[in-house]
C-alpha cells in the first residue's frame, strides 16, 4: 500500500487539498444559497419598509448561486488534474519495476493479459480518490460544520444532531461495508470464473462446434451466471433499502430541525427568520452525507488492484545484476565470445538451464545452435547477452563478464527475436528506434537492404505511415524484415537470432534468412533454430540437449558421423523428393 | 426517445407502470413542499408546535411514500433490466457458437469476452436507469412547473424561461466538447494507449537498449496526455457547469423575486416557502440525467453491438432433417464439392474460386500451397467453420452443407495450435467423448505417446493443463490433439499445418503416432511440410483459391508443374 500511495499522496497533497476545498465550497454554496433564500423570503415577509432592509440576502443569494457552480467547476478540473498527475507517476512506477525483468515477463505473467489488467488497476485507484476519498472527506467537514453551526445555537440540540447524523454518517456506510463486503468478494470470484470459463470457451469454440456439444456449454455458463446475478440482486436489493431508509432519515432530521427552532422561536432564543432558512438548508446538508455508504462501500474492490499492483516484487537481483566495468566505456569493432564451463539455473530447486557449456565464438563466426524447446538454447543466448549472470563458470566478451559491459552492451550485440514488437508510432520512428543518430537516408538505406521500400513507399504516407494503419499490413516475414532493418542501422558486431523464423512458412522463412544472411555479413551469428535447413552454410553447429552440448561440429561431418542428425535433415530436406528434383536438371 | 428500447419485451408495460408511478411521485414531491411550506409559515406566524404537528407528520409520510415509490420503480426496472440483458446475452452466446472461430477471429477473442461480460453489464445499466429517467424528465418537471404557475405566475415563468436556456446551452457545450475531442481523437489515441504499448514491447526496448531510457518518455507522454485531457475535460465540464450555474441562478432568481414581492404583499409567505422548496426539485430530475449520461451511451451502443452480433446471418440455416444416415462416412462413401467460392470477409476478394473436388472413402489427401493460397480455408470450409456463397456439395449423392452437426460430428479437426482447456488432461482428451471408459481412454493416450508425460506429473491424468494449470510444450499439445482424434475416432480428419511450428525433433517424433492415426480415415493434410507428401495417396495443390493440380507425388514431380518449382524452391539453400 505505502509504495503505492504515500509517494503520490505526499508529494501532491497540495493540489489534494485545494480539489477538496473547491469542492467543499461548492457544497457550502449550494447550502448557502437555500440558507439565504429562507432568510430572505422570512425577512421581506416581515414586510420592511426599505428593500435595502433585504439587499444583504440578495446579494447572497446571487453569490452563493453563482459561486457555486464556479466552485464546482473549478473544483472539479483541480481534483482530476491532480489525480491525472498522480496516475502519470503510478505508471512510471509500474514501468520502472518492470523493466529490468523486461526479457523474463513473458514467462513471469505467463498470460499476456497481466500487463492490461496491471494498467487498469492504475486506472481504478483514480476512483478511490474521485469517489471514495473526496466525497468522504467532504463528508466529514459537512458535519463538523453543521453541528458546529448547530453549536452556536444550543450546545444540547447540537450534540443530539450530531449523534442522529451519525446513523448516516458512520452506520448506514458501516453495515453497507460489513453487509456487502461478503456478496462484493462473491460476485468478484464469480466473475472472473466466468471470464475464464468464456474466454476457455471461445479460444476452444472450434473444438465445441466440433463436439456437437455447444449447448451444454451454455448452460453450465448460464448456471454459473445466475449466480453472479442473484449475488447481484440481493446487493443492488440492499442498496435500494439503504438509500430509502437514508431518506426516511432525512425526513426525520428535517422534522426534528423544524420542530427545533420552532421551540427556540417561541423561547425567543432565536430569530423566527432562521426557521425556513433552517428547513430548507437541512435537506442540502444531510444529502451531502448520503453517499458516504457509496463511497465506503467500494474500498474491497480497491484493496483488490492495490494487492495486485504489491504482488509485482523486484526481480532477483540474482538474475540480472548488472555491474559496470571500468575497461568498456568505448564500442569495440570485433569481439571474442568466450564460455567457459558455464551452469546456470533459474531457482535453487531447479535442473540445470544450462549444464557445463564451453564456447568459443570469435569475431564473423556462423553459429547455428538447435535442440527442442526447453533445451537451454534462449537461455544460453541470454548469458551471452548478459542480461543473466551464470552460477558457475563465466562468459566472457574480449576479456569482459557479458553483464559488466553495462550500457555498452547494446550497442555490441543485437538481438533478433520472434514477433518484435512494433510500436504505435510511425514506420520511421519504429526503423530508427534505438538509434538516434540515423538520418532519413539512413533508415531508407535499411530499409531497401531488406527488400521492405518499395512496399513502406506504398504506405499512404510512405515512411511517415503509423504503425496502427500499417500493422495489420505487415506480414509475419515483413515484421521480422522490420525488426532486421532496426538492426541494420544499429550496426552491432554480434547479432544473435533467437528464432527469427517461427511460424513463417518455408518459403517465407528461406527469403528471409537470405536477407538475413546477406545483409548481416561479416557479423558474428548467432542463430537459435528449429529447423535444419541452413545449417550447412554455418561455420558450426551446437546440438543441445537438457542444457548442455549433446553434439557440436560442421554439418558435413555431422551428417556423416550422427544418424540422428541425419534423420533430422531428411526431415526438413526429403532425400527421394531432392533426388527427384535434382536428377533431371543434372540430366539436362 | 430510443426506438429500440421499446422492442425489448416487456418495456412498454413497464414503461407505462413507470409513467404512472412517477406521476404519483410527482404528486408526492408537490405535497411535501406544500406541508413544509404550511408547518414553517405556520410557526414563522408565531403557532404552537402543536398545531402544526398534523402537517409536519403528513409531510413525513408523503416525504417516506415518494421514496418509496422510488423504491418500487427501481426495482421494477432492475428486474426488467436483468431479465433483458441476461436473454441478450444468451441469445449472443448461442450465436457465437453457431458462427465459430472464424467470425471470432475476425472480432477478436478480448472483444467479444468483454462484450458478454462487461458489455451485457453495461447495456444493463443502461435498460435500468433510462426508462425512469425518461418519465421523470417528462413529468415531474411538468407538475411542478404547472402548480408553481397556479400559485405564482412569476416564479412559474422563471423557471419556465430556465429550462430552455439551460438545455440549449448544455447541447451547445456537448457538441463543442465532442468536436474537440473529435478533432485530437487520433492523437488522443496514441497517447492513451501508450503505456500499454511500451509494456508490451519491453523486451525490444530492452535488446536495443533504450528501456531505461523509455522512462523519461513515458512520463513525457503521460504529461502530455495529462495536459491534452485537461484541455478537453475544460471544456467538457462546461456542460455541467451551465447546468449547475442556470438552476442555481435560476432558484436564486425566484427567491430574490418572490423576495421582493412579499416586501410589497403581493404574495404570501406561504405559497412563497412552497415555490421555493419546489425550485431545486424542479431541476432535479434534468441534474440526475447528466449524471449518468455516458454510463447510458455506453450502455446502449453494447446492446446495440450485441443484437448486432445476434442478428448476423452468416450461417447455412439447412433444415436438420435432410437425410442424414447418408451423411454416414464409410470407405465405400464420396464426397463431391462442385463450383464452391468461399470469399475472405473484409478481403473483398475470393479465397476460394470456383472450387471443385472429388474425395472418396479413406483416401490420404494432402494440401500444399504458398501461404495465402487457400489452404487454411478449404480446410475450414470442409470443417463447417465457413460457408460457401455458391456451388453445391453432395455426399453420396445427396446435397449436404458442411455446417450440419451430423456431418461435423464425423471431423476430427487438428490445427497448428490445438487448443487446450483449462481443465485436468483427462478431461480434456474426453473432450470429444466425455462418456469414454477408463480402458480406451488409456489406450488413446499410449497411442498417441502421452504416457512419459503423464509419468512426470504428480497428478496423472487428473493434472489440471491449459491456462492456469501447467503448461505444456507445442509438441505436447498436439499429442493430446492427437490422443483426442485416437479416442473419438471419428472417420475423417482434417489437419491444419500440425507441425509447422514445432522444433524438427519433436516433429520427428510425432510423426510416427500421427500416420497411426491416419488409419482408416479420409485424411486431408494442409502443411508446408515436404516430408509429409511421401505418406500421401495424392496431393492437391492450392494456388490463388484453386487447385492446379493433382495427383501422387511421382506424376506431379513428373509433369514438372507448380509443384516440382515448389519443392525446387524450399530446397534450394538459403546463402
Amino acid at each position: 500500500m505505502n509504495e503505492w500511495l504515500v509517494p503520490s499522496i505526499k508529494k501532491h497533497w497540495r493540489g489534494f487539498s485545494l480539489a477538496a476545498f473547491l469542492s467543499l465550497m461548492a457544497i457550502l454554496c449550494a447550502s448557502g444559497l437555500l440558507f439565504t433564500s429562507g432568510y430572505l423570503i422570512s425577512k421581506a415577509a416581515l414586510r420592511p419598509e426599505n428593500i435595502l432592509m433585504i439587499y444583504v440576502p440578495i446579494v447572497g443569494v446571487r453569490t452563493f448561486g453563482t459561486f457555486r457552480a464556479v466552485f464546482n467547476y473549478v473544483g472539479r478540473l483541480a481534483s482530476h488534474n491532480t489525480i491525472l498527475k498522480v496516475l502519470s507517476e503510478m505508471r512510471a512506477h509500474l514501468y520502472e519495476k518492470l523493466e529490468p525483468a523486461a526479457l523474463f515477463i513473458r514467462s513471469k505473467y505467463k498470460t499476456g493479459n497481466i500487463l492490461s489488467v496491471l494498467s487498469e488497476d492504475i486506472e481504478h485507484l483514480q476512483d478511490l480518490f474521485l469517489r471514495t476519498v473526496l466525497p468522504g472527506g467532504i463528508a466529514l467537514v459537512i458535519y463538523a460544520l453543521w453541528v458546529a453551526m448547530l453549536g452556536l445555537f444550543s450546545p444540547s440540540f447540537a450534540l443530539g444532531m450530531a449523534l442522529y447524523l451519525l446513523l448516516l454518517l458512520a452506520a448506514l456506510p458501516f453495515i453497507s461495508l460489513i453487509w456487502m463486503r461478503k456478496f462484493h468478494r462473491r460476485i468478484s470470484k464469480s466473475r472472473h470464473q466466468l471470464y475464464e470459463q468464456l474466454t476457455d470457451a471461445i479460444l476452444g469454440s472450434a473444438d465445441w462446434m466440433m463436439s456437437g456439444r455447444q449447448e451444454q456449454f451454455i448452460v453450465s455458463y448460464e448456471k454459473l451466471e445466475k449466480e453472479s446475478r442473484l449475488a447481484e440482486y440481493t446487493l443492488d436489493n440492499f442498496r435500494k433499502w439503504r438509500d430509502f431508509a437514508a431518506q426516511a432519515l432525512i425526513g426525520i432530521c428535517v422534522v426534528i430541525t423544524v420542530i427545533w427552532s420552532g421551540h427556540m422561536v417561541q423561547a425567543d432564543s432565536m430569530d423566527r427568520t432562521l426557521i425556513a432558512a433552517f428547513a430548507l438548508v437541512i435537506f442540502t446538508i444531510s444529502e451531502s452525507l448520503v453517499p458516504l455508504s457509496e463511497a465506503i462501500e467500494r474500498l474491497p474492490q480497491y484493496k483488490q488492484s492495490l494487492n495486485r499492483l504489491e504482488e509485482i516484487k523486484n526481480v532477483e537481483d540474482k538474475l540480472t545484476k548488472q555491474v559496470m566495468s571500468k575497461n568498456w566505456d568505448q564500442p569495440a569493432e570485433w569481439i571474442n565470445i568466450e564460455v567457459n564451463h558455464v551452469f546456470f539455473k533459474f531457482a535453487e530447486t531447479e535442473d540445470w538451464s544450462v549444464n557445463d557449456v564451453s564456447l568459443s565464438v570469435p569475431q564473423g563466426a556462423k553459429m547455428a545452435v538447435i535442440g527442442r524447446s526447453g533445451a537451454g538454447k534462449s537461455t544460453l543466448a541470454h548469458l551471452i547477452y548478459g542480461a543473466l549472470v551464470p552460477s558457475e563458470g563465466s562468459v566472457t566478451l574480449n576479456g569482459t563478464p557479458a553483464h559488466m559491459i553495462g550500457e555498452m552492451r547494446s550497442k555490441q550485440i543485437s538481438v533478433l527475436s520472434q514477433n518484435p514488437h512494433l510500436f504505435d508510432t510511425s514506420v520511421l520512428n519504429n526503423l530508427a528506434l534505438g538509434s538516434p543518430q540515423a538520418t532519413i537516408d539512413d533508415v531508407v538505406r535499411a530499409a531497401k537492404l531488406v527488400g521492405l521500400h518499395q512496399l513502406i513507399e506504398k504506405l499512404p504516407e510512405g515512411y511517415h505511415t503509423q504503425m496502427h494503419e500499417a500493422g495489420s499490413i505487415f506480414s509475419g516475414g515483413e515484421r521480422e524484415r522490420l525488426a532486421l532493418a532496426r538492426i541494420l542501422l544499429r550496426n552491432a558486431p554480434v547479432v544473435i537470432l533467437d528464432e527469427p523464423t517461427v511460424g513463417l512458412d518455408p518459403i517465407t522463412e528461406r527469403t528471409l534468412l537470405k536477407t538475413i544472411f546477406k545483409t548481416l555479413e561479416g557479423k558474428t551469428l548467432i542463430w537459435i533454430t528449429h529447423h535444419l535447413t541452413g545449417t550447412e552454410k554455418m561455420d558450426q553447429v551446437l546440438f543441445m540437449e537438457n542444457g548442455s552440448i549433446h553434439l557440436k561440429g560442421q554439418h558435413a561431418q555431422l551428417m556423416r558421423e550422427s544418424d540422428r542428425y541425419r534423420s533430422l535433415y531428411e526431415l526438413d530436406v526429403p532425400k527421394h523428393l531432392r533426388q527427384a528434383i535434382e536428377e533431371p536438371s543434372s540430366r539436362e | 426517445m430510443d426506438r429500440e428500447l421499446l422492442s425489448y419485451k416487456g418495456a412498454k408495460l413497464l414503461f407505462a407502470i413507470t409513467a404512472l408511478l412517477t406521476f404519483f411521485q410527482g404528486l408526492c414531491v408537490i405535497l411535501q413542499a406544500i406541508f413544509l411550506g404550511r408547518v414553517v409559515a405556520g410557526l414563522f406566524s408565531g403557532k404552537q408546535i402543536a398545531s402544526v404537528s398534523s402537517d409536519l407528520l403528513l409531510f413525513f409520510v408523503v416525504l417516506v411514500f415518494r421514496h418509496f415509490l422510488s423504491l418500487v420503480i427501481k426495482k421494477a426496472c432492475f428486474r426488467f433490466a436483468d431479465r433483458t440483458s441476461s436473454e441478450l446475452r444468451k441469445s449472443f452466446l448461442t450465436k457465437l457458437f453457431e458462427l465459430g472461430p472464424k467470425s471470432i477471429r475476425k472480432e477478436g477473442t478480448g472483444a467479444l469476452v468483454s462484450l458478454s461480460l462487461e458489455g451485457v453489464l453495461q447495456a444493463k445499466k443502461y435498460l435500468e436507469l433510462f426508462i425512469p429517467k425518461m418519465a421523470a424528465n417528462a413529468i415531474v418537471p411538468v407538475l411542478i412547473l404547472l402548480f408553481v404557475f397556479w400559485t405564482d405566475k412569476m416564479s412559474g415563468i422563471i423557471l419556465l424561461l430556465t429550462m430552455p436556456v439551460l438545455i440549449i446551452f448544455m447541447i451547445l457545450l456537448g457538441l463543442a466538447a465532442q468536436k474537440k475531442m473529435d478533432d485530437r481523437w487520433a492523437s488522443y489515441r496514441v497517447l492513451s494507449n501508450h503505456f500499454i504499448d511500451s509494456l508490451r514491447g519491453l523486451p525490444t526496448l530492452y535488446y536495443l537498449g533504450i528501456s531505461r531510457l523509455h522512462k523519461k518518455t513515458i512520463n513525457r507522454v503521460s504529461e502530455k496526455y495529462r495536459s491534452m485531457t485537461m484541455g478537453t475535460l475544460r471544456l467538457a465540464f462546461l456542460s455541467s457547469f451551465a447546468l449547475d450555474f442556470f438552476t442555481m441562478l435560476s432558484i436564486a432568481f425566484v427567491a430574490v423575486a418572490l423576495g421582493i414581492r412579499l416586501i410589497d404583499g403581493h404574495i404570501l409567505l406561504e405559497p412563497a416557502l412552497i415555490v421555493l422548496i419546489l425550485a431545486p426539485e424542479y431541476f432535479l430530475p434534468v441534474r440526475e440525467l447528466g449524471q449518468d449520461y455516458h454510463a447510458t451511451l455506453d450502455g446502449k451502443e453494447a446492446a446495440r453491438k450485441l443484437r448486432a452480433y445476434t442478428n448476423n446471418t452468416n450461417v447455412d440455416s439447412l433444415s436438420a432433417d435432410a437425410a442424414q444416415q447418408h451423411l454416414q462416412w464409410s470407405e465405400h462413401a464420396v464426397l463431391d464439392v462442385k463450383a464452391c467460392s468461399v470469399t475472405h470477409e473484409g478481403a473483398g476478394r475470393r479465397t476460394l474460386n470456383n472450387l471443385s473436388l472429388h474425395l472418396s472413402g479413406f483416401e490420404k489427401v494432402g494440401i500444399i500451397g504458398a501461404s495465402g493460397a487457400g489452404k487454411s480455408t478449404l480446410i475450414d470450409f470442409i470443417g463447417g467453420f465457413i460457408k460457401a456463397e455458391s456451388g453445391t456439395i453432395k455426399i453420396n449423392d445427396h446435397d449436404t452443407s458442411f455446417s450440419m452437426n451430423e456431418w461435423r460430428q464425423q471431423v476430427t479437426y487438428i490445427p497448428q495450435h490445438p487448443y487446450l482447456f483449462s481443465a485436468s488432461l483427462r478431461e480434456n482428451i474426453a473432450f470429444y467423448k466425455p462418456d469414454a471408459t477408463e480402458q480406451q481412454l488409456l489406450q488413446a493416450v499410449q497411442a498417441a505417446g502421452l504416457e512419459p508425460l503423464i509419468r512426470r506429473f504428480p497428478g496423472g491424468l487428473e493434472e489440471r493443463i491449459g491456462s492456469g494449470g501447467r503448461q505444456l510444450s507445442g509438441g505436447q499439445e498436439q499429442r493430446v490433439a492427437l490422443a483426442r482424434g485416437f479416442l473419438c475416432d471419428r472417420p475423417i480428419l482434417l489437419l491444419d499445418e500440425p507441425t509447422a511450428h514445432l522444433d524438427i525433433e519433436t516433429e520427428y517424433e510425432l510423426k510416427e503416432p500421427m500416420i497411426h492415426l491416419f488409419q482408416n480415415k479420409l485424411v486431408l493434410l494442409a502443411t508446408h511440410r515436404l516430408h509429409w507428401m511421401e505418406q500421401m495417396d495424392r496431393i492437391l495443390v492450392i494456388r490463388d483459391g484453386q487447385i492446379v493440380e493433382t495427383g501422387t507425388q511421382d506424376e506431379l514431380i513428373q509433369t514438372q508443374g507448380v509443384y516440382h518449382e515448389m519443392v525446387r524452391s524450399q530446397l534450394e539453400g538459403i546463402l
